[in-house]
């Protein structure tokens, strides 16, 4: 068994020392060209496309107002971040959508996982064809499927009338919509899908005959799952967590569709000053405090975790 | 070993048929879930009812005539199918680079490349839409389909680049490594090692960054010039409570047409 | 990764990529490929040359930043008759807001349309080109009252288009007796059951007339007051609608029986049968009228200019009513309406109900950015 592999060591160290670099010197990866085909489109576009818009909006937040050439210099002010930190709602409005985005990560991801695993072990050929078929409701506008969701919910809907020609209630229930319950609800139902994506990416790592294995030392199908398959197939669990979370964060589309007035979230606040209020400095300032909080909240995680134990394994 | 015989599948599904059930149910359980919406789309698309109310009002396929007899609402739906496919190729080929790097590459700059791979979930699809719309105004680039193609691939980046480092992630270099003592370069490898192995999640990724792509409305918004794509154009439409029948039909041929697709496309793949 | 069978896996996604691939190819060039014609940006008009060609000769292209919805050809049916090879290609915008945003943002639109309460903005940042009214052969169709509303230092900067009223829509069989004040939209008896629009100024503009603040110089004092009124008031709504089309079936499933509502609303709902009534409040109904204006810097003045005036023509004003319940600016256009639906949604019969109305005051930008920011607060305390 090659041992420098789980020391935890790249391929580019294997390879380099092959090649000959000495010892203890930072080897050389021959596969330098390579290398960079692979790093200059991505970087390019990145750059180009993410890090200049972003650049934009960050000296944006720090701009007193509208007034004027937009690309023209200025004088910069902190108003706009003090008056953030003076306003509690919206603070508490961001730890709020913290909170949701964490339940709803940890529960689609959690719900994800039956998906992949069927999908990954039991589905065979038809695997593939299942996967495309769970993702082609979301070719349907979003807007139309919620809006025959709200029909099915409503308080003179589907829902509410069948239980109500059963006796089961004498007044339609009105907590099946317009609240932060339908938010979340309908954000872990649209989620699942996408969730169990890198969670069966990385299923596909466990080779059948290591449950083979597991089954002739007389592991039960618990055990089996508990220490064969769910660590190889952690940084798919990792990867789908994080997908989903980071961008529930600053969800607004779904919390204007069915969450209310009670179901307001951070970036329902942002996307109303830039679309209601013109008022783009102190929507960017908005914006900047939840990606660096984001941001900040997923590198406390991932340092946690320890992914680059998971990376390098 | 030789003494018990070697497991054989039927074995290994013996020992777990009740949980096989509970997962398949599961399943199609979902399945019925993500459809039920759909279904009702369908049911109105061939009713006479102008609004989503019920009672419904007599069987009609009006609502597809209309459909093709207005251009309009065509070109936006081949105007969406042309930014997602083109976009959703790009941010496959660029997430899959990105994955490669992560997970096969040492270098200094590993921990600022992840982050600005993740960084599209992050930032807010108004915000960056402003500043891409300010920074291409200001650079004199016309807005098109192909600027809201290059805001696609930006924001479909993240989802590809998490899917294929999933499944790249701890396979062991070993294949790669033989594959290079015996004497192929690593584009050599890269194709015909590392790519089948990731092409379960490749197909994956381009399934997803074309539907984050196909739906998107806010860039699109922003970005679209003169040819709105299908979302933009629906929700324009929407304003129009007469509209509303034949969107809804154009929603549920779609659908329609692309199950029928993948349907062959799986009983080719069958035969 | 054995059940994927990668090859066959492969093989089938290649199979879809290339169909999709050759899909969207067949389906026309035209669409996939970037206009390159420049939409009114770089092609100067030929200012001189214009007048002497006839308008069904007259080529050109013409780009306006619009609402959603616009763009159908019913709404400038007179310029597409009068002026058959023109090319016009829209751009939208979803709110007030963003299309002042794209304006600022450097569009290359060469005619937009604000509502009022946004009009001044334009005008103080330069944004807007002055318009030469003599130009115009609909203008004399248009009342002093309106031609008022795009008038600033004496100057016409914009010409006003498309109309009409906000008040209290409410369903008479969900709600007992005759509504008619502004405090119905914050009256707990209908707890659940309200539905305000979403939009601070609006907000602020409500509370103003129940309480007969001064629209135009709310104080600190009188704004803090407002944002706790509609803290306290927000459990009350079902949900905020955004656009009528969210309003419409709110009200005609039950879900909503009182809202803030434009008589678009009110005619649609009456069309549908549903049993509604919109108010004449004590406090009195508020009015907003669109107008279109050219942007500052447009090369395409003269065109945009004909654009404008055929927008007040009087098969497009005819569109508008019809088709959108909408006012039109165009005089003889409202004085022609026969129908009992939009005579009873625009109370046509009504001479006094113009008196009895409060139109909408342009906003200075302290005051959008303050009333802005104190709903976003109302909406993040809940």
């Amino acid at each position: 068994m090659d041992g420098d592999v789980g020391r935890g060591q790249g391929l580019s160290v294997i390879l380099a020392r092959r090649a000959g670099a000495p010892q203890g010197a930072r080897p050389a990866d021959p596969r330098r060209r390579t290398f960079w085909a692979l790093a200059l489109p991505p970087a390019l576009g990145l750059t180009l496309f993410l890090v200049a818009p972003l650049l934009f909006m960050a000296a944006l937040s720090f701009r007193t107002d509208l007034s004027g050439t937009l690309l023209a210099p200025f004088a910069p002010t902190l108003k706009h971040y003090a008056q953030l930190a003076a306003t509690t709602p919206f603070l508490r409005s961001l730890g709020l959508s913290a909170l949701t985005a964490l339940g709803v990560a940890a529960t689609a991801t959690a719900l994800a996982y039956p998906l992949a695993y069927y999908l990954a072990f039991r589905a065979g050929r038809r695997a593939a064809f299942y996967l495309v078929l769970l993702l082609v409701p979301f070719w349907t506008s979003y807007l139309l499927r919620v809006m025959a969701w709200k029909l099915m919910l409503g308080g003179e809907g589907v829902v509410n009338s069948l239980l109500m020609s059963a006796g089961i209630v004498e007044e339609p229930i009105a907590a099946l919509l317009y609240n932060r319950a339908a938010v979340i609800v309908t954000l872990v139902y649209v989620w699942i899908p996408f969730a169990a994506l890198p969670i069966l990416a990385a299923l596909g790592r466990v080779d059948v005959r290591l449950h083979e294995a597991a089954a002739d030392l007389y592991a039960t199908p618990f055990q089996q799952f508990r220490r064969v398959t769910l660590p190889l197939s952690l940084p798919g669990v990792i990867a789908a967590f994080l997908m989903v979370f980071i961008p529930t964060v600053g969800e607004y589309v779904t919390p204007l569709l069915v969450g209310g007035t009670s179901g307001t979230m951070y970036g329902n606040i942002i996307q109303d000053f830039f679309t209601r209020a013109a008022n783009w400095p102190y929507g960017s300032a908005l914006a900047m405090v939840m990606l660096v909080g984001t941001l900040g909240l997923v590198a406390v995680g991932l340092r946690l975790v320890n992914p680059r134990r998971l990376l390098e394994r | 070993m030789t003494a018990t015989a070697r497991p054989t599948a039927a074995r290994l599904v013996a020992t777990r048929g009740p949980r096989r059930r509970w997962l398949g149910s599961y399943f199609w359980l979902l399945i019925g879930a993500l459809y039920l919406p759909i279904s009702i789309l369908f049911v109105f698309s061939i009713n006479a009812n102008t609004t989503l109310a019920f009672p419904l009002k007599g069987f009609t396929l009006d609502w597809y005539e209309q459909l093709f007899d207005t251009p309009a609402l065509l070109r936006a739906v081949r105007n969406s199918l042309g930014v997602a496919v083109w976009s959703s190729l790009a941010a496959t080929a660029l997430g899959a680079m990105v994955a490669i790097l992560l997970s096969r590459f040492d270098f200094r700059g590993k921990g600022a490349l992840t982050g600005l791979a993740i960084m599209p979930l992050i930032v807010p699809y108004v915000v960056l839409g402003v500043a891409l719309l300010v920074l291409f105004k200001a650079a004199g680039v016309p807005l098109s389909l192909v600027t809201v193609g290059i805001a696609h691939v930006i924001v479909a980046l993240p989802y590809t680049t998490l899917i294929v480092l999933a499944r790249l992630v701890g396979f062991d270099a070993q294949l790669e490594e033989a594959a290079m003592d015996l004497g192929a370069s690593y584009p050599t490898t890269l194709r015909l090692v590392v790519l089948p192995i990731a092409a379960p999640a490749l197909l994956s990724a381009w399934v997803t960054a074309f539907t984050v792509s196909f739906d998107e409305f806010a860039l699109a918004l922003f970005l679209a010039g003169r040819d709105p794509t299908f979302p933009v154009y629906l929700y324009g439409q929407l304003r129009f409570a007469t509209t509303l029948p034949v969107l809804i039909a154009t929603a549920v041929l779609l659908m329609l047409s692309t199950l029928t697709l993948i349907l062959v496309t799986e009983r080719i793949r069958r035969r | 990764m054995h059940s994927w069978r990668s090859r066959s896996v492969m093989r089938g996604s290649i199979g879809l990529v290339v169909v999709s691939l050759i899909v969207v190819a067949c389906g026309g060039g035209a669409s996939t490929v970037p206009s390159t014609a420049p939409t009114g940006g770089t092609t100067p008009a030929p200012t001189v040359a214009a007048t002497e060609v006839p308008p069904d000769e007259l080529t050109g292209s013409l780009s306006v930043l619009d609402w959603s919805g616009y763009d159908a050809e019913d709404f400038w049916a007179d310029f597409d008759g009068t002026y058959p090879k023109v090319d016009v290609a829209f751009e939208f915008g979803i709110s007030d807001a963003d299309i002042y945003g794209k304006i600022k943002g450097g569009s290359s639109a060469d005619i937009f349309h604000p509502y009022t309460g946004w009009l001044q903005f334009y005008v103080d940042e330069g944004l807007v080109a002055e318009i030469d009214t003599s130009k115009l052969t609909n203008w004399a169709a248009v009342p002093d009252s309106f031609k008022a509303v795009g008038q600033f230092d004496g100057k016409q900067y914009f010409i006003p288009w498309d109309w009409g009223f906000t008040s209290v829509l409410y369903r008479t069989d969900k709600v007992s007796g005759m509504i008619d004040t502004w405090s119905a939209l914050l009256d707990p008896t209908y707890d659940g059951h309200i539905s305000m629009w979403d939009d601070g100024p609006a907000a602020v503009t409500v509370s103003s007339y129940i309480h007969g603040y001064d629209e135009t110089a709310v104080t600190d004092v009188e704004l803090a007051d407002i944002k706790q009124e509609w803290i306290d008031q927000a459990p009350l709504n079902i949900a905020y609608w955004a656009a009528e089309s969210d309003l419409v079936p709110l009200m005609q499933s039950g879900d909503a029986w009182v809202a803030y509502a434009w008589q678009g609303a009110y005619a649609t709902l009456l069309g549908e049968g549903v049993p509604v009534a919109y108010a004449n409040p004590k406090e009195g109904r508020n009015s907003w009228v669109g107008a279109y204006g050219i942007s500052a810097g447009s090369p395409n003045y003269d065109l945009a200019l004909r654009f404008l005036d055929e927008k007040l023509g009087e098969l497009t004003g005819n569109s508008l009513v019809n088709l959108y319940y909408y006012g039109s600016a165009n005089g003889n256009v409202m004085a022609s309406i026969t129908d009992a639906t939009l005579k009873e949604a625009f109370s046509i019969d009504n001479p006094d109900i113009l008196e009895a109305t409060n139109f909408t005051p342009n906003l200075t930008a302290d005051q959008r950015d303050a009333w802005t920011a104190m709903w976003a607060e109302v909406k993040a305390s809940q």
